[in-house]
């Protein structure tokens, strides 16, 4: 059997994006008038909603990942 | 790889915005309109002001609509009604366009959004077709709610596609080829429904959605779930169907190697399970309920490819669409993100599980998933039908009773599914932690 794998970098990159993550969330959501005004305006300002999505995805999605991972929910044959 | 992965996601973000703003935007009808009501007249008529471009505008207010009924400076989404191609300066709708979103709601929201995730990680596609609707139960304008919920689908896709292509199970190559042939069936899609709106109207058009809706629902979704009896009666690993082989072995250039996928097939082939898909996305937008199936029975991928690859398609076109509605400043981003805190969970499990179970449990879920859909469309055929005349007009009660079907079961299709995604899964791990794998 293989060693086990230290957790404590894991614990580290999840703490860090689920810290991010946070910031982001209390970052929209303490401007929700700007974001929401800015967010809809038309034209090139779709620019806004899909680059947060994306952003958002990318660090709550790491974060999910990772979460999970510690866990020990992993992927059959541990990918 | 992952390098690879990313600039093509970049270079797809670039290509897809500029053919989106050359294109002048879409997606919302054209009689939509958002902005503030400043006051209401004694003519019955109210003062307007659009948004961004701050015109001012009289609109004439229905007689059944009271002063009380119009919302003061919020922003609002007006519906117009129209005459022929002619839009009115008549209001149809009022309804505010940012909804309160107390904690009750912020729950319902998350947990829709886990088991749409879970959904979507397994299975390739859905959780929109609860999603949408859920959110408007919530209060949410139609409109909002189907350019959030599009602007959840595509990062969250993106995320399922890069695990399960981790997992060496999506067939990047295959998506965007499908992708690319699903956009332009999205156009022939959108045609056809002008072409039976111009011809029937709403109430036609709404049925004609409806009975596609149902007939392919239940006829690929009842062969899906019959396969994969078959196959867990027969203990036997899945097949590639013979219409899959014959096509692979016909040689019309140009031949495409699907590496992961393992397919050599000629592009034609393809093509027009793209196209469909996208005509399918168009019509009843839950393409993966085509795009699928077409994958595993006439391509010949196996469940877990076609599933995963369908992924790839989803982000794609889910970031197309999400400009489109973005350019007609729809999307309430506070709704896409909420979905998304849940939804990323629930897309790496779905993906995670799909590693643990047969091929054939794919195909239980997306067909039992499939039919149970279906009712929930069936049960909106009497109301269109007597809209256009063909039966009497329904009774309030009956009306009401048929409503709540449709709703209950949607929401019965994502519970069935994410309970049997999750005792697949943990059976599946627990074997798995027996054998010591």
């Amino acid at each position: 059997m293989e060693q086990k794998k230290s957790k404590g970098p894991l614990v580290i990159k999840t703490l860090i994006f689920g810290a991010l993550s946070g910031a982001l969330y209390y970052l929209l959501f303490s401007n929700v008038d700007w974001v929401t005004t800015t967010y809809t305006m038309g034209g090139w300002h779709t620019v806004y909603p899909v680059g947060t999505a994306l952003v958002f995805s990318f660090v709550h999605g790491t974060f999910a990942s990772n979460f999970l991972s510690l866990l020990g929910i992993e992927p059959k044959g541990g990918h | 790889m992952k390098r690879l992965f990313i600039a093509l996601a970049i270079i797809l973000v670039c290509c897809f915005t500029a053919s989106a703003v050359l294109a002048g935007g879409g997606g919302p009808p054209k009689n939509l309109i958002k902005g503030f009501f400043l006051k209401v007249n004694p003519d019955h008529t109210a003062v307007f002001k659009m948004d961004v471009t701050g015109v001012e505008r009289t609109l004439k207010l229905p007689e059944d609509m009271k002063a009380e009924d119009i919302p003061m400076n919020r922003k609002v989404l007006v519906t117009l009604k129209t005459e022929g191609h002619e839009i009115t300066d008549e209001v149809k709708h009022v309804s505010i366009m940012f909804i309160d979103i107390p904690a009750s709601k912020v729950v319902a929201l998350l947990i829709v959004g886990l088991i749409g995730g879970l959904l979507s990680g397994f299975i390739g596609s859905g959780g929109a077709f609860v999603l949408t609707p859920s959110m408007m139960s919530l209060g949410v304008p139609g409109a909002v709610a189907v350019a959030s919920n599009m602007c959840h689908k595509f990062p969250k896709a993106m995320v399922g596609a890069y695990k399960r292509w981790k997992y060496g199970q999506a067939d990047v190559k295959l998506g965007l080829v499908m992708a690319i042939s699903a956009i332009i069936g999205v156009q022939i899609g959108i045609q056809i429904q002008k072409y039976i709106l111009d011809h029937w109207g709403n109430a036609g058009s709404n049925l004609y959605v409806s009975l596609m809706f149902v007939i392919v629902l239940v006829v690929v979704g009842g062969y899906v779930l019959y396969d994969a009896y078959k196959l867990q009666k027969g203990g036997k690993e899945t097949e590639t169907t013979k219409i899959a082989l014959a096509l692979q072995k016909i040689n019309i250039p140009p031949m495409i190697h699907f590496k992961q996928a393992g397919i050599t097939i000629s592009l034609w082939f393809t093509l027009p399970v793209g196209v469909a898909t996208g005509m399918l996305a168009a019509t009843i937008a839950v393409g993966g309920f085509i795009g699928v199936p077409g994958l595993i029975y006439v391509i010949g991928a196996s469940a877990v490819v076609a599933s995963a690859t369908e992924l790839v398609i989803a982000f794609v076109m889910g970031m197309w669409g999400s400009i489109q509605w973005g350019l007609s400043g729809l999307i309430d981003i506070r709704l896409t993100v909420l979905i998304l805190a849940a939804s990323l969970f629930g897309v790496q499990l779905g993906a995670l599980g799909t590693t643990y179970v047969k091929d054939y449990m794919i195909k239980v879920v997306m067909g039992a998933v499939m039919l149970i859909v279906s009712v929930s469309r069936g049960a909106k055929i009497p109301e269109y039908l007597a809209q256009l005349g063909l039966r009497s007009p329904l009774s309030p009660e009956t009306a009401a009773l048929y409503d709540a079907i449709s709703f209950w079961a949607l929401v019965a299709a994502l519970a069935a599914a994410g309970i049997i995604i999750s005792v697949a899964m943990i059976r599946g791990m627990l074997q798995a932690r027996a054998e010591g794998l």
